[in-house]
């Protein structure tokens, strides 16, 4: 987690010192990629904490 | 990929969304750009050069301003006399089968009028029928079709998202996945900072890549592992 918010501040720095636009909007496509993944990575770590933990498995 | 990108529109000059769109992509070399009514300004369309072209791509995309639910004049007369069966389609001639085929529409009207009960009643998918039609008689795959909706009054971030959207919709294999629009950002970002920079930056990138390529590496073991838990 640390090191997705140390990229992320990294790369507004770079969005903040270039002048090419569309390397503008790539650095923010980067860093809304990286945001999803985040998003998604824990969605599924909670899931399968879950399923897991469901008393449907507590029989088994 | 080869894309052909077909614009039409009668005054592009003056089209800021054009203009904006077009701009972004004057350096990218697996997209050839055609305007129609700047290479045609007389109408008379060259079909053997226009067949040529379709036949060296692999992916063709309609660009214009959505107009009375149709494209502009140029580009309807581009199909009359370019798609002519035996050449581009039919049973004698396989040239457009298995392209892609899609569009990119610059619509004025808000995006929640394109609906049954909205002012415009009918939806962009049941008013570019003829264009899927289209795209099933010569044999081509539709895409989802890229709609800009009322881009003259979107916010900077909006635009930048959307040019994304665009840039993917010509160069990015056809799919939504998350994995799909990683590995399309990852080359985008090798090919546009990598090879022609030298500076610090290139070192954030260089590791913005590696976190994006590792996250998406770590999805992929979670989703085995919970395929696995799921139906043991």
């Amino acid at each position: 987690m640390e090191q997705d918010e140390w990229i992320l501040n990294e790369l507004q720095k770079v969005f903040e010192r270039t002048n090419d636009y569309n390397h503008r909007v790539l650095i923010k496509a980067t860093q809304d990629m990286l945001k999803e993944q985040q998003r998604r990575i824990y969605q599924m770590e909670n899931e399968m904490e879950g399923t897991i933990w469901s008393p449907r498995r507590w029989g088994e | 990929m080869r894309t052909l990108l077909i614009v039409s529109h009668p005054d592009i000059i003056e089209s800021y969304s054009q203009q904006y769109f077009l701009n972004s992509i004057k350096d990218v070399e697996e997209v050839t750009v055609r305007h129609l009514e700047t290479i045609y300004p007389n109408g008379n369309i060259n079909p053997t050069e226009e067949q040529r072209l379709l036949k060296e791509h692999d992916r063709i995309i309609f660009q214009f301003p959505f107009y009375w639910y149709s494209s502009p004049p140029l580009l309807k007369h581009w199909q009359d006399v370019v798609l002519e069966e035996g050449v581009t389609h039919g049973p004698s001639s396989t040239m457009l089968k298995g392209k892609e085929f899609g569009l990119v529409l610059m619509i004025g009207v808000s995006e929640r009028e394109y609906q049954a009960g909205g002012s415009e009643h009918f939806t962009i998918s049941e008013l570019t029928k003829p264009f899927q039609a289209l795209a099933h008689k010569t044999g081509m795959e539709y895409l989802p079709s890229l709609d800009i909706f009322q881009f003259a009054y979107m916010e900077d971030e909006q635009k930048m998202d959307m040019l994304i959207r665009y840039w993917q919709k010509l160069t990015m294999e056809n799919g939504e996945s998350l994995t799909v629009r990683e590995r399309w950002l990852v080359n985008k970002l090798e090919r546009s900072f990598l090879q022609i920079h030298e500076s610090d930056d290139q070192n954030v990138i260089r590791h913005a890549i590696h976190i994006l390529e590792e996250n998406q590496m770590t999805i992929h073991d979670l989703k085995m592992v919970l395929d696995q838990i799921q139906h043991p």
